[in-house]
């Protein structure tokens, strides 16, 4: 073969590479969430007056500028509660280590305000992590964010004055623009959070 | 009455398995309670080496004012906890206490604990007693 030659045959091999590639590229299909469901136009969250686990007075407001994973469950529950909370921090454990930017924030919105003090919210919460929220209040302020996004909640007896909360199990996904914006549905596993999360935040 | 109920049933169990226990715990998780919290959520299997069923009407513990056998269902998208009276293990079967499932709720520990004895009762007789740390 000569030298002219070999250059073609060279040339050639590099265009069919490249060429492949490009159109594997431009014809793959764009990654989908697997298992959040995305609300086909982001919802505006209904006005309420709460606390935050330090207290502070807190609105609408608070969700803005975090992507939240919001949970809506009770300190006393010893069960399913801390087993989505420990799913929750499992999942943003794996995604800080792959390099996710931003993070998302764990919110746990507190269906039993009557136990749920923000001191007692404080120390649940932190004990998943930090940085993240615990949100309490009036019951019926409760009720007007839980209401509006179509969560349900009710007092449960289980033994003489010992009492349960059956709530919904699903966790919300509201955006830095304080709307929600998808849900995922129960049960939870990390894995899911870690898949579907970094292709909603780049959706949006 | 008490005391020949026990005999009674540990008896009929011990003829049941000459080489197995038999009642088994195993797979046994208690976590600490959550800070500023009062309760937790055992976890295990308990597995039945006799040729009869063994119904657990009650479990009691000298660390817990009170344990309670609950199970978790997710239900049209709801979670709920249900108390249960008892919990039946078939003969020769296996039955699982786990997260999101049945599960034991320890309610109100009775002092500093780093361990905890669980005594499983058929009626009046203690059929299981066992210690287990605690995990985080």
């Amino acid at each position: 073969m000569t030298p002219r030659n070999l250059f073609i045959a060279v040339v050639a091999i590099v265009a069919i590479t490249t060429g492949t590639w490009l159109s594997y590229q431009l014809m793959s299909p764009p990654p989908v969430t697997q298992t959040a469901t995305t609300l086909p136009a982001p919802a505006e969250l209904p006005e309420f007056a709460l606390l935050d686990h330090d207290g502070q007075a807190i609105g609408r407001e608070v969700f803005e500028g975090h992507w939240n994973l919001v949970f809506f469950g009770f300190t006393h529950c010893p069960d399913v509660c801390p087993l989505t909370m420990r799913v929750l921090a499992d999942a943003k454990s794996q995604l800080a280590a792959i390099g996710q930017d931003p993070l998302p924030r764990i919110v746990l919105v507190s269906v039993d305000p009557e136990r749920d003090t923000p001191m007692i919210l404080s120390q649940y919460v932190g004990y998943f992590g930090d940085g993240n929220l615990g949100i309490t209040g009036e019951l019926e302020e409760v009720r007007k964010l839980t209401n509006g996004l179509g969560i349900f909640f009710d007092k449960a007896s289980i033994n003489g004055d010992d009492y349960s909360v059956d709530h919904s199990a699903v966790v919300l996904v509201v955006n830095p623009g304080g709307q929600f914006h998808a849900l995922f549905g129960a049960p939870h596993e990390a894995a899911n959070f870690v898949h579907d999360l970094p292709i909603l935040m780049a959706d949006h | 009455m008490r005391i020949a109920l026990t005999i009674v049933v540990i008896g009929l169990l011990t003829a049941c398995s000459v080489e197995k226990a038999p009642l088994v715990a195993t797979d046994i998780a208690i976590a600490k309670p959550l800070p500023g919290m009062q309760m937790t959520a055992a976890y295990l299997t308990l597995t039945n080496n006799t040729t009869q069923a063994i119904r657990i009407t009650h479990v009691v513990s000298p660390n817990f004012e009170s344990v309670e056998i609950h199970e978790s269902v997710l239900e049209d998208g709801m979670a709920r906890m249900y108390s249960l009276e008892d919990v039946t293990i078939l003969a020769g079967a296996s039955i699982r206490f786990e997260p999101g499932a049945k599960h034991l709720m320890l309610l109100r520990p009775t002092g500093a604990i780093d361990s905890v004895v669980l005594e499983f009762h058929a009626s009046e007789a203690v059929v299981l007693t066992v210690s287990v740390a605690l995990g985080d």
